[in-house]
C-alpha cells in the first residue's frame, strides 16, 4: 500500500518535472529580417538560454509558416563568407547562445505569407531527448 | 600619403598600428581595423556589368563619385541582408552631414547572374535604399573587377538544389571618384564606423581625388 503511494507520487511528478525542465531552456529577444520583395527566404534570430545543469542540444527547429527552417551558421572559408548547415548545436549548461546576424541564425525558407515589419512569426525549437520549445519571433525590417 | 598618415592620426588616435604588404601594395590598417586605406590608391581597369535599369554599368560608372562597392547575392539570408541594411544607414547618416551624400553612391554587385535578373535586383536593392544600385555580369566581367579589389566568390551550382551555396568576400570596398581603389571595410560593418571614416577621408582628399 505505502509503495503504492509512493508510485502514484512519482507518476505524479513527473509531468511538473518535465514542465520545469521545458521551462528552464528560454529565448529572449527573438526576431525575424522581414523578407525584401520577391525574395523567399529570410533569417531568424535570438539569444537561447539554457538554465539547466546539463547540456541541451538543439537538433531541429519547424514552422507551419515556412516550407523549411534549419539552423544554420555563417562561417568565413578562404576570406570569403557563406552558409552552412549545422545538425546539432550544444548548448553548455547554464549558458546562453547568440544566434546573430553573421553568425548562428534559423534560415527561414518559402514563407507562406509575406513577411512585414511588426508580423509575428512562430516556430518550434526541438532538442534532443523530446524538449520542444515554441518561441514567437517579432518580424523587424 | 601624408593624407592617409594624418587621417590615420585623426581617426584611431594614434600613429599607425600595422603596415603589411598586400597585392604589392602597402595598405594602412587603422588601429580599429574597421578601415583599410591604400595610400597609393589603384587605378581600376575595364569591366562591363548591367545595372538594374538594364543599362551598362562599365568603369565610367564609378567616375565622379565615391562608389561603395559590395559583392553578394540576394539568395543569401544573413550576411547580404545585413551589410546592405549597415549600408542604407551608413548612407543616411552622410546625408545628414554638412557635405551631403550627392557624391556618393552604393552598388551591390551580384556573383550569382544566373538567379539574378535586373528586375530581381531592382525590387531587391532599392528596398534596402531607393538610390542603390544592383549590378551584375557574367563570370568573366565579375572576375576583371572582383580580381583588381582582392574579392573572391565561390557558387556551388548544385543540379537540382534550389538553394546552392554562395561564397563571397564580405567587405565593403571603396572606389574614389577617379576610379581607384581607396579603401576598404572589413567585417564586422557597423553605419557609423563607415560614415565618420569616409567623412573624415573625403574631407582630407577634397578636390584631389575628383
Amino acid at each position: 500500500m505505502r509503495w503504492r503511494h509512493l508510485v502514484g507520487l512519482i507518476l505524479a511528478l513527473t509531468p511538473i518535472a518535465a514542465a520545469t525542465e521545458e521551462a528552464s531552456v528560454s529565448v529572449r529577444d527573438a526576431w525575424v529580417r522581414e523578407t525584401p520583395p520577391g525574395i523567399a527566404m529570410t533569417a531568424g534570430y535570438m539569444v537561447l538560454q539554457n538554465r539547466t545543469s546539463r547540456p541541451q542540444v538543439l537538433v531541429a527547429a519547424r514552422s507551419s509558416g515556412f516550407e523549411t527552417v534549419t539552423i544554420h551558421r555563417t562561417i568565413a572559408k578562404e576570406g570569403m563568407t557563406g552558409m552552412e548547415h549545422a545538425p546539432q548545436i550544444e548548448l553548455l549548461p547554464k549558458a546562453s547562445l547568440l544566434f546573430a546576424p553573421g553568425g548562428y541564425h534559423l534560415m527561414l525558407l518559402n514563407p507562406k505569407r509575406t513577411l512585414h515589419a511588426g508580423d509575428r512569426v512562430d516556430v518550434t525549437l526541438e532538442f534532443r531527448g523530446g524538449l520542444v520549445l515554441p518561441v514567437t519571433y517579432e518580424v523587424r525590417k | 600619403m601624408m593624407a592617409s598618415v594624418v587621417l590615420a592620426a585623426i581617426l584611431g588616435g594614434a600613429w599607425l598600428a600595422a603596415l603589411y604588404r598586400e597585392n604589392g601594395s602597402r595598405a594602412i590598417l587603422l588601429p580599429d581595423r574597421v578601415m583599410t586605406l591604400l595610400p597609393d590608391p589603384k587605378p581600376l581597369t575595364a569591366f562591363a556589368f548591367t545595372d538594374h535599369e538594364n543599362r551598362v554599368f562599365d568603369l565610367s560608372r564609378l567616375r565622379g563619385k565615391w562608389s561603395f562597392l559590395f559583392f553578394g547575392y540576394t539568395h543569401c539570408p544573413d550576411v547580404c541582408p545585413m551589410t546592405l541594411a549597415t549600408l542604407a544607414r551608413a548612407h543616411e547618416n552622410m546625408a545628414k552631414s554638412t557635405a551631403g551624400a550627392k557624391d556618393v553612391q552604393f552598388v551591390f554587385i551580384s556573383v550569382d547572374p544566373s538567379r539574378d535578373t535586373a528586375g530581381k535586383l531592382m525590387q531587391y536593392v532599392t528596398y534596402f535604399d531607393t538610390t542603390f544600385l544592383g549590378v551584375t555580369g557574367d563570370n568573366a566581367q565579375l572576375g576583371k573587377l572582383a580580381d583588381q579589389l582582392g574579392a573572391t566568390y565561390q557558387l556551388a551550382i548544385t543540379p537540382g538544389v534550389e538553394n546552392y551555396p554562395v561564397y563571397h568576400t564580405a567587405a565593403v570596398f571603396l572606389v574614389d571618384p577617379r576610379a581607384r581603389y581607396h579603401a576598404v571595410f572589413a567585417p564586422p560593418l557597423d553605419a557609423e564606423g563607415i560614415s565618420r571614416r569616409f567623412e573624415v577621408l573625403r574631407d582630407l582628399e577634397g578636390p584631389k581625388a575628383t
